[in-house]
């Protein structure tokens, strides 16, 4: 009798845990985006999730979690349960998370469910400077050393990454780097004059260029982009680029480690889907955003791949804190 | 003409009327309840409408913001505890007229007067938005630094009583405001080692905390105390005292229009610098400023409200967000598949214009509901302060949790509420500390910026601050101000009495 009962309760657990990912979701699933509303990666989320929603047929409530560069909310997704009804909706930075001494979890301790798009940085400059592309800039900071002012994020930031392949390509710059609080301030402040030039994602600058308030002085990327075909990628004025692109920021919705695999299996054929919308395929082509849809094994080999190059590069060009070498970061083969 | 017929869509199309007069009604109470904010309505509401048109989704949005930073004061009047930063400054001057069982008044005035603003700030959106947007890019960090010392000298004003607590109190704020991880080096500062930390503490939470809690507790000492009855007979201002205040209100309007359109700063500073202005500019009030004078209600009301036309100003030229609400807003258009930035205006002048009529009609709707259903909101102040206060408690918790759905924000919240009630008790003013807070980032980071920018020298740093007009005319009207406030007859009087007494002794 005895017997039959474990058995009985054994199957019954069997049955429910395999009923529990064959109805997944059950309950409303809760979606923790790393920045604050109106932020690219709030814009992002908010737009495709409810197009993976109708995908899925369940719902998922996204609430911003700020503070701590985004790794508040990496943490108290990580913490939580890894039953799928917790996801993170973040960006790159976690990757750089550890060598810049903001923590100790990365994207090594999540699933990639999916990885949405990525940006392209882009060199911009201020309408009214005495320069009008890449080269032109570069004979100006060689005439006018220490006068050039360089909008800045914060360490591990985009901009912070493109000056390391600057430096690294061109020797060590003589300008001033201005921090500011996001690309969206730093480039207010390219409006107004207070710094001369920013990197920055294509998609914060496109509107400023195209209405001319700012002028593009190069895109970092191996080939032109579509949506600003005239300017020169930065390989044209320095084949060295080559090494480090392309390299870009990026989108990507995560469930901590452990969760059951067919239920990541279902959450990324949902949103798979959800980025097929052509309104969502609109609003990133707006933005100047290319759409990848990763998910499963490739996506965990393009993190490996991306943290591998941007943590050395930042080590390299003397920009981290700690070396990537002490996290089992491999320095990655040329 | 198109642009005509855009401006009116929201008043001939009866859904977008409806949803624009729904924000409106929601957004009072949303502003009122402390810890609710407009910022949080706002962005529920961008999941919530995502599968609408973006017209019904602007004037909806538009409603709660217009509805959201006037509801604010009711709180502040009724209850001294302001239900938005932006209505710190209207509680100071609102609750006194509130004991004294002339809420009704004070409420109808302000609603009046928010009206006003909000239709100053509109008119000059409309008029002059490339004009104020151009010279809102103009400001440079060392521009956004001498405004925050503009503000920080702001304790005087806030401060009733010793000046000295009020320097305290501005400077604790400043300390608050800076916790957490650093937004320029990512480095930590006062966080001690505690993750909770690195997120800094909720402006949101210390404001109810200190402003609820305390309150509620302070109420204890008097539960027994008959509740005031208020007088609710005259709500409706008459003409003459509209017309009394006209010129005070233009130029607070002002104020708030240019603060607002700042990308930096928004309606809690507007409010408070427009308070400081009030109390430079009048003469001899009615009544002693703090002690329910009518011009420390009427400046800071339609300033905040002028600020809501003024945030729209940079977001509809530029794309660049005047608030955290229009950021929101920003990320709203994106989702609806526009592309807002400098040729938003240019391409869809449409938008414009349907922004532009939509804060007419929220405006209207806010006079409207601001004035009416008046007896049921004065019925609340009226309950027994056992029943009262007990549920401010349960909102000021609420409230806090959901600020960043962080428990951390509670306890923050009950323990400055705790802090705020033994201040009061030591005669320590609380609106300086909350001022220290709003401009502690607006202070540090823009003086590390400015600095860096001159390559940390600090003769460069004064000669740009010579060489630029709008420098400059900050920097003379902060040493000024500064001036000003220092006692200098009395001082000197008092000095040489204690000479002369040591002459006699």
């Amino acid at each position: 009798m005895k017997r039959f009962m474990l058995s009985a309760a054994a199957a019954l657990a069997l049955v429910s845990t395999g009923a529990v990912a064959e109805e997944y979701p059950t309950k409303e699933i809760k979606g923790v985006i790393q920045w604050g509303a109106g932020g690219s990666t709030d814009t992002v989320m908010r737009s495709v999730t409810p197009h993976a929603e109708k995908a899925l047929g369940g719902t998922i409530v996204m609430q911003n979690m700020t503070g701590g560069v985004g790794a508040i909310a990496l943490n108290f997704v990580a913490r939580g349960k890894a039953d799928g009804y917790t996801l993170l909706m973040g960006a790159e930075n976690p990757l750089l998370y550890k060598i810049m001494g903001l923590g100790k979890k990365d994207y090594t301790d999540f699933v990639p469910i999916v990885l949405l798009a990525r940006g392209t940085p882009v060199l911009v400059a201020r309408a009214d400077a005495p320069y009008d592309d890449y080269a032109g800039m570069m004979a100006y900071i060689k005439k006018n050393p220490g006068a050039l002012r360089m909008g800045a994020t914060g360490p591990g930031g985009l901009p912070s990454v493109v000056t390391a392949m600057m430096t690294t390509v061109e020797g060590k710059l003589d300008v001033i780097a201005v921090p500011f609080d996001g690309d969206g301030p730093a480039l207010t402040a390219l409006q107004g004059g207070a710094i001369d030039v920013m990197p920055a994602v294509l998609g914060a600058a496109i509107e400023g260029i195209r209405a001319g308030k700012m002028k593009a002085l190069a895109v970092f990327d191996v080939k032109p982009q579509p949506y600003l075909p005239k300017t020169p990628v930065i390989t044209s004025f320095n084949k060295k680029y080559e090494s480090f692109l392309p390299w870009g920021p990026f989108f990507g919705v995560f469930a901590p480690k452990g969760t059951p695999a067919d239920v990541v299996a279902k959450l990324s054929a949902a949103y798979a889907e959800g980025i097929k919308h052509p309104d969502f395929v609109k609003l990133m082509e707006g933005r100047g955003f290319t759409i990848m849809g990763t998910s499963g094994k490739e996506a965990q080999e393009f993190l490996t791949k991306w943290q591998q190059n941007t943590a050395w590069l930042l080590h390299d060009a003397g920009l981290a804190k700690k070396s990537p070498e002490e996290f089992g970061i491999a320095r990655p083969a040329k | 003409m198109d642009a005509l017929m855009a401006f009116l869509t929201v008043f001939i199309t009866p859904k977008l009327l409806l949803l624009s007069a729904l924000g409106t009604f929601a957004g009072v109470y949303v502003g009122a309840i402390p810890g609710l904010s407009v910022t949080m309505a706002v962005s529920i509401l961008i999941s919530f409408t995502f599968s609408w048109d973006v017209y019904p989704a602007i004037a909806l949005m538009i409603g709660i913001y217009m509805g959201g930073v006037y509801g604010g004061s009711r709180t502040a009047i009724l209850l001294n505890i302001p239900g938005a930063p932006s209505a710190i400054a209207t509680a100071l001057d609102g609750y006194p007229m509130a004991k004294r069982g002339e809420a009704g008044e004070a409420i109808g005035v302000t609603t009046v007067m928010s009206f006003f603003g909000g239709l100053v700030g509109i008119a000059v959106l409309a008029l002059a938005a490339p004009f104020i947007s151009d010279f809102a890019l103009k400001f440079q960090p060392r521009d956004y630094m001498l405004l925050a010392v503009l503000g920080i000298l702001l304790v005087g004003s806030l401060s009733s009583g010793s000046l000295a607590k009020g320097v305290f109190a501005g400077a604790f704020g400043l300390v608050i405001g800076a916790v957490g991880l650093d937004p320029l080096t990512f480095t930590e500062r006062f966080t001690f080692g505690f993750e909770a930390l690195t997120g800094g503490i909720s402006f949101i939470a210390v404001m109810i905390g200190m402003f609820g809690v305390s309150e509620a507790l302070l109420q204890l000492h008097t539960v027994s105390a008959p509740v005031i009855r208020q007088k609710i007979s005259r709500i409706v201002p008459s003409f003459s005292v509209i017309k009394k205040y006209l010129p005070l209100s233009l130029q607070t309007s002002s104020i708030g229009v240019i603060i607002g359109a700042l990308p930096g700063t928004g309606g809690d500073i507007a409010a408070l610098l427009a308070y400081d202005h009030a109390k430079r500019v009048t003469k001899n009030p009615e009544r002693e400023f703090g002690d329910g004078a009518m011009e420390g209600l009427v400046a800071p009301e339609t300033a905040n409200n002028a600020a809501v036309g003024g945030a729209f100003i940079p977001m509809t030229t530029l794309g660049i967000p005047g608030d955290a609400v229009t950021a929101i807003m920003i990320g709203a258009l994106f989702i609806h598949g526009l592309n807002p930035g400098p040729m938003l205006m240019i391409e869809k002048p449409d938008m414009f214009w349907f922004i532009v009529g939509s804060l007419v009609a929220a405006n209207c709707f806010m006079l409207l509901f601001g004035l009416t259903g008046l007896r049921l909101f004065t019925k609340i102040v009226e309950m027994p302060k056992s029943v009262l206060f007990p549920l401010i408690m349960l909102l000021s918790v609420v409230g806090a949790y959901a600020v960043k759905n962080a428990i951390t924000d509670v306890y923050w919240m009950l323990g400055f509420g705790v802090f705020g009630y033994f201040m009061r008790l030591y005669g320590y003013p609380l609106g300086p500390v909350i001022l220290g807070v709003i401009l502690s980032r607006l202070l540090d980071d823009n003086w590390r910026r400015a600095i860096i920018s001159e390559r940390e020298d600090l003769g460069r740093f004064f000669e740009g601050v010579v060489s630029s007009p709008l420098s400059l005319t900050l920097f003379v009207a902060v040493v000024l101000i500064f001036l000003s406030q220092i006692p200098f007859r009395a001082t000197f009087r008092r000095l040489t009495r204690r000479r002369s007494n040591v002459k006699e002794g």
